[in-house]
């Protein structure tokens, strides 16, 4: 089932255009990444999507239903402006949140507790959010957006001011989100930090889409033709007909091959030669590079 | 309707929980309540107390004002008996300039031409503005001339100050005038405070959930209409509480101080349909005033940022505070009638006049119905700037932008 929809929506802010004929199409169990350096609109897009505001044209669809806000609570959304209440107690305010989305207040916080006892902060629980750390805040956020198990999960910008520890418990969850068949919405313009678990993506660049699919798709149309070899002795199988050309720095080389080149010939000749092979890897271009060349200009993520 | 609800809870209980509201539900009343009773036991017990000089030529006239304004019932001054000359009024002179000397002003008394005429009064005071010792010396000038005039006519001395005794009126109906008259400024004073600072606790609320972010959380299941409606619910629900609970101290008060003196004659300073009458208009104010405010909080980013917008929540209560003295002396004139049927006075000018006149019905009515309209259109306006303002941060709108989110569907 498609969780999100939308078709050719547009939306103005006075003379600026943020979203420009925009279509994509979220299916259950994806994790989709809504890419793009800052400004391309993907926040305006999120918006939209939970009704925030809406679109000056075009439709938008959730859950296989014309837009309509009871279906606001099946969507859990943590937006890149982080908010709490400050001066609120850790438990009260996920009880509220939880039952802004529909739950029971018992039930609310029973799970709010589970939560923060999975996600190591169970001893702020009975504080103030204003005396939590803010890598501590912004767990409780985190929380807030998954209390109520919704079907779609929206992250802007979840790893902002994150340590790498903490983001990895992040990604750890919503991994596990995914498999019981949650779709989640990534939104950032980190695209390192999420091609590596994004089944899909748009790529979004003055408000208008410039790339969209599945990732194995998106990188098949760009060849795989970057090999990285560690090696030690013989260099001399550097010189083969698939090599376009390459740099030797000793034991490391870089290698360009030719378009449609098999790699393997060339580590095959390496081990014929004799030379140790520690690593061999087929570089696919990263989602930056790939942007990179679509857009057809560097722009500072 | 389940999510203004949940708004409005959340507002009322963490407001409720402050220990700021705890200390002005306390303090205030004893403030007000010392301030008020304070003041009137100053005002009664105070006489006027100067230093001055008279200059005669020695009449008898200049030593029955010494005694009148030493003795008198309501001054208690020192006066020095001078001779009417230019040296004496030189020295006199000298002495006012100079701050260190008690002596705040001289009278002269120049005999008349005419026997049967009265004497010129002229007086030299150190200040301008001195209105007791004024007040006083004229009461003593005439109750002497008076004294004077009837002595003269044959009048026994007896006769005379059995005649000039204050007299009293006694009020059954409605019990002490003078209290009345504090109890109805008291409560002009405290819906005075509880407007300005409930309409600001709106506004501040605002502000507080614009800086911490946390609208986009919460506008990702709600409306802004909701969330508006909801904290205007809240908020108001704390104001309500806390003059219900001042209004029922007041009345406990009452009755208790009505049956323990006698000289009350029974009656409370507060009576049951005055506090009706205040929290029924302190909501109705409430609203007025809080939807202005949501709208200024909404285009706002901080409290600095509100201050310099508060005049238009404190311009309208400045004007019922300037037409204050007006209305009490004569609550049922024209005037009086016009302004508190102005929405925005209402509440304050209103209530007054229920407190210490009698209003028609009608009048009542209509300044019910004139507050709901407004409160409408108000809020209207508002909860459209409110909706767009709450998602813009940064830079403080100006007014073509603020009346082009008007439009904004």
């Amino acid at each position: 089932m498609p969780i999100v929809q939308l078709d050719h929506i547009r939306k103005m802010y006075d003379t600026k255009v943020a979203v420009e004929g925009l279509s994509l199409t979220i299916e259950a169990g994806a994790m989709f990444g809504l890419l793009g350096p800052n400004g391309s609109g993907k926040s305006s897009t999120i918006r939209m999507m939970i009704g925030i505001t809406r679109p000056d044209s075009g439709t938008i669809r959730l859950f296989d239903k014309p837009f309509e806000r009871a279906a606001l609570t099946r969507i859990g959304y943590l937006p890149e402006e982080r908010g709490l209440y400050k001066k609120m107690n850790v438990l009260d305010q996920l009880v509220f949140l939880g039952q802004l989305h529909g739950l029971a207040a018992t039930e609310a916080s029973k799970r709010a507790k589970a939560w923060c006892e999975k996600l190591q902060i169970a001893e702020a629980i009975g504080k103030k959010t204003e005396e939590l750390s803010k890598g501590m805040q912004q767990k409780i956020q985190f929380i807030a957006a998954l209390l109520h198990e919704p079907e779609l999960i929206i992250m802007d910008e979840p790893f902002s001011g994150l340590d790498p520890v903490n983001a990895a418990l992040l990604m750890d969850t919503l991994l596990d989100q995914r498999k019981q068949g949650r779709a989640i919405l990534f939104s950032t313009h980190r695209m390192d930090q999420v091609e590596k678990f994004c089944d899909e993506i748009a790529l979004l660049y003055k408000g208008k889409l410039v790339l969209e699919g599945s990732m194995r798709e998106i990188k098949s149309h760009y060849p795989a033709n970057r090999v990285h070899v560690h090696f030690t002795g013989d260099s001399t199988f550097l010189q083969h007909a698939a090599v376009a050309k390459f740099e030797n720095f000793g034991d490391t080389a870089e290698i360009v091959l030719h378009d449609g080149a098999d790699p393997q010939l060339v580590l095959h000749q390496a081990v014929a030669r004799g030379t140790r092979i520690t690593r061999f890897e087929v570089m696919e271009p990263t989602l930056e590079e790939i942007f990179i060349e679509t857009v057809g200009e560097n722009v500072d993520a | 309707m389940h999510n203004i609800w949940l708004i409005a809870r959340r507002e009322y209980r963490e407001r409720i929980k402050t220990r700021a509201f705890l200390i002005a539900t306390l303090l205030i009343p004893v403030l007000l309540g010392g301030l008020g009773f304070g003041s009137g036991f100053l005002a009664q017990r105070t006489k006027a107390s100067a230093h001055i000089a008279i200059l005669s030529d020695g009449s008898v006239l200049a030593q029955d004002l010494k005694h009148e304004l030493e003795q008198g019932k309501d001054s208690n001054m020192r006066v020095d008996l001078e001779s009417l000359d230019d040296a004496t009024v030189a020295r006199l002179n000298a002495q006012l300039k100079d701050s260190k000397q008690g002596l705040v002003g001289y009278l002269r008394v120049v005999p008349p031409a005419d026997p049967q005429s009265r004497p010129r009064f002229i007086y030299r005071g150190r200040s301008a503005s001195d209105i007791g010792t004024d007040t006083a010396l004229k009461q003593a000038i005439k109750s002497v001339l008076m004294r004077e005039k009837l002595t003269g006519r044959g009048m026994g001395l007896k006769d005379i100050d059995a005649m000039l005794a204050p007299v009293e009126i006694e009020n059954p109906e409605t019990g002490d005038t003078t209290a009345a008259f504090f109890g109805a400024y008291i409560m002009f004073i405290l819906m005075y405070m509880v407007i300005m600072l409930y309409s600001m606790n709106t506004a501040r609320s605002i502000i507080e959930e614009k800086s911490s972010r946390i609208f986009e959380v919460l506008l990702s299941t709600i409306t802004p209409e909701e969330l508006l409606a909801g904290k205007i619910l809240g908020v108001g629900a704390v104001g309500v509480t806390q003059t219900s609970i001042w209004m029922s101290a007041a009345g406990l008060l009452g009755v208790y101080f009505a049956g323990s003196l006698s000289g009350s004659g029974g009656h409370s300073i507060v009576t049951v349909p005055q506090m009706l009458f205040f929290v029924l208009y302190f909501i109705f104010a409430f609203l007025l005033y809080s939807s202005i405010a949501a709208g200024l909080g909404a285009t706002t980013n901080s409290e600095q940022e509100l201050q310099q917008l508060n005049m238009f929540l404190v311009l309208p209560l400045f004007c019922c505070m300037m037409s204050l003295l007006t209305v009490i002396k004569s609550p049922d004139s024209t005037f009086a009638k016009v302004m508190s049927l102005v929405p925005f006075f209402s509440p304050l000018l209103m209530n007054l006049r229920i407190s210490i006149g009698t209003p028609q019905p009608w009048e009542i009515a209509l300044s019910f119905a004139l507050m709901s309209v407004s409160i409408v259109a108000i809020l209207w306006v508002s909860s459209r700037i409110y909706r767009v303002g709450i998602l813009m941060y940064g830079k403080k709108p100006n007014l073509p932008e603020i009346l082009r989110w008007l439009k904004y569907s």
